[in-house]
């Protein structure tokens, strides 16, 4: 699994604490997503789609 | 998760340490008047190295919880799941070996040989944990 996680925290110049204190994860949820080691459930990666005003369709890549 | 919940779960873990801590030193005064230097030696080990594990944890917490993370989420509950399940799959194997071994092995009594499954169970989940904690989940 490949995500955009990191493109689109950039686009709006989030940090990874900033997305983890929006969506109420810890740091290294964060970091493991975007690396793509961390398979989330479905309502994780909807709160971090809807973090970064986005799809989850876009936002992960199977 | 609430951040209520997170203050208790710490003073519970602090409280928990300090329960495991006490027995260990219990159990290296008692094997040192006994005159156990070993049993008194391994007490000492487990006590020092719970502080230490117990210390790190707490700092960690109470810094996370300062800078308004939670204590535990959904990927470190699964971490804390998959670590104490392996923990209690492989430890069955392990004491079943010392059963094996039960003629080179020899226990002083039951309290003895509980002390040392449980901290068989503690060592692997330890190892475990570490193990999850950096691998894909």
């Amino acid at each position: 699994m490949r995500t955009r996680i990191k493109e689109f925290r950039a686009k709006h110049n989030m940090t990874q604490e900033d997305l983890a204190r929006k969506v109420g994860v810890r740091r290294e949820t964060i970091l493991f997503l975007e690396k793509g080691k961390y398979n989330p459930s479905l309502k994780l990666a909807h709160d971090v789609a809807k973090a970064l005003k986005t799809s989850i369709e876009d936002l992960f890549i199977f | 998760m609430k951040k209520t919940n997170d203050k208790l779960r710490l003073a519970a873990m602090v409280m928990i340490s300090i329960a495991v801590i006490a027995t260990g030193s219990l159990f290296a005064l008692g094997s040192l008047n006994e005159g156990d230097v070993t049993g008194a030696v391994l007490g000492g080990v487990i006590a020092a190295t719970i502080i230490m594990f117990a210390l790190v944890v707490f700092m960690r917490g109470n810094s996370d919880m300062k800078n308004g993370f939670p204590l535990r989420d959904e990927r470190s509950q699964k971490v804390l799941e998959r670590a104490s399940s392996r923990a209690f799959y492989v430890s069955l194997y392990v004491l079943l070996g010392i059963g094996f071994l039960s003629d080179f092995i020899t226990f002083r009594d039951v309290s003895q040989a509980t002390s040392v499954s449980v901290g068989i169970m503690a060592i692997l989940f330890a190892i475990f944990w570490a193990y999850y904690s950096r691998r894909e989940i």
